[in-house]
């Protein structure tokens, strides 16, 4: 295989492609459409679905229809627009389809603009429509790996039936890097054995979100919270970075996550024991390896694209073990190193950690 | 007369800014108010007497917005021939 230089967006759609995706249902919207581009020619020419809806709502209803009748089908948006789509996340998850759906996040809120965001992370990991559920959620941090977490996506969706969402922002999409594709994988042509497919020969199946028995409903809730617990037991990826001898830990995601590793190289030029950890997935979430790491450093900076979104979940895991500090821009403003190693140093002193020791 | 000049293909812009960096002549930019199709401040140039021709900006875009054109030397000799041979001697 060969490294190819290739866009965010154009990655994400080709990787799918490759990875067997049969029905794309979508609304362009930067900073993403280059991939509704891409699939809008590639799609055809493979003899497979490609359809722009009128907008995300009636889109994400598409997919709710593919995947009810058992085809590996996602969708790919940005803030807006994943804004539109949360009736019918919380109809796929109450159905228990296997969703996938990328956010390229920009700034909010309405709006906002078409810059880079994280600030779909609330929304994202806890509150993607009404009812008691979370989709799995990526989040890449550069071209090569989202290629790569396309395929767990539909993985992932498919072994747990359930909604993942990459989480990607308007700098990954917009980013051009050298990456590689995977081969192309055959369409699968079996349908899942609850998939609606026509129910000529055997008995109707019924896939639904409505279960006007309370009972019943409960039932359906606790079969989901079992699930949850599941995945959170089975799915949660971070990666670490020399966090052996930490004494500060550095904790930040996606481009935000790749920036910080240039912090923390920076840092320890300059004699501080820095360490990154870099959650792989958002929800379930590193909670239990925080928690470990807070009882070994001295202090935790928490850097995003938001006003302290993902914070209040390294809060909750590091059980108010060390100091929490926050480097956060918003409006699509980007962190640059020298700013966010500004505030380890800020840290450092505040601890009492440093070169001076 | 500027050794080279570039032309922007504005609409295919994301205003990443690296192109801003790499010119040595210091003369691009990203716009402050104009807005491309897609929605960002486009680059734009400075001051176009003073591109050199470079091309740097082509070779740094990710996206292919620049096309560079360069004043070719004999060219350059021919035009100041020209214009000396135009002036009247008075």
């Amino acid at each position: 295989m060969t490294k190819e230089l290739l866009k965010g967006n154009v990655a994400f759609a080709e990787a799918a492609v490759r990875y067997g995706l049969q029905a794309y249902f979508g609304y362009p919207i930067t900073p993403q459409s280059e991939a509704l581009e891409h699939l809008s020619e590639r799609m055809i020419d493979e003899g497979r679905v490609f359809l722009q809806a009128e907008s995300e709502v009636a889109a994400i209803n598409m997919v709710y229809g593919a995947a009810c009748a058992g085809v590996r089908v996602m969708t790919s948006t940005s803030g807006p627009g994943f804004s539109l789509m949360a009736e019918g996340f919380s109809y796929i998850a109450g159905s228990e389809v296997p969703v996938v759906a990328v956010n390229m996040m920009r700034g909010g809120p309405g709006l906002g603009n078409i810059q880079p965001s994280q600030s779909d992370y609330f929304f994202m990991t806890k509150s993607a429509g009404h009812g008691d559920f979370h989709p799995i959620v990526l989040a890449p941090a550069n071209v090569q790996e989202l290629i790569d977490m396309m395929g767990l996506a539909f993985d992932l969706a498919e072994k747990y039936r359930t909604l993942v969402f990459v989480a990607g922002d308007g700098a990954l999409g917009q980013m051009m890097e050298s990456a590689e594709l995977p081969p192309m994988q055959p369409v699968r042509t079996e349908r899942p054995d609850w998939a609606v497919t026509g129910n000529a020969g055997r008995e109707s199946r019924v896939i639904t979100s409505l279960y006007l028995d309370p009972d019943q409903l409960e039932k359906l809730n606790l079969h989901l919270q079992r699930k949850l617990a599941l995945i959170k037991k089975n799915e949660i990826r971070w990666q670490e970075y020399q966090t052996e001898d930490a004494d500060l830990l550095l904790i930040a995601y996606g481009t935000v996550g790749r920036t910080c590793l240039s912090v923390m190289r920076e840092a320890r030029q300059q004699g501080l024991k820095v360490g990154l950890l870099r959650p792989q997935t958002l929800w379930p979430f590193a909670e239990a390896r925080i928690t470990e790491l807070a009882g070994q450093v001295r202090g935790i900076l928490v850097a995003e694209m938001s006003a302290g979104q993902m914070l209040e979940d390294v809060e909750r895991a590091a059980q108010g073990k060390v100091p929490i500090r926050f480097h956060g821009r918003m409006g699509g403003i980007m962190p640059m190193v020298d700013e966010i190693l500004a505030d380890v140093g800020k840290l450092a002193e505040e601890v009492g950690v440093g070169s001076r020791e | 007369m500027a050794k080279g000049f570039v032309v922007i293909d504005v609409d295919r812009c994301k205003g990443c800014g690296l192109c801003t960096n790499v010119c040595p002549a210091n003369i691009l930019a990203l716009s402050r108010d104009a807005f491309n199709a897609k929605g960002y401040h486009p680059v734009v140039v400075t001051d176009v007497e003073k591109c050199i021709g470079c091309a740097s900006c082509a070779r740094i875009c990710p996206d292919v917005v620049f096309t560079v054109y360069r004043q070719k030397r004999q060219t350059q000799r021919t035009n100041v021939q020209a214009a000396a041979a135009a002036v009247p001697v008075v």
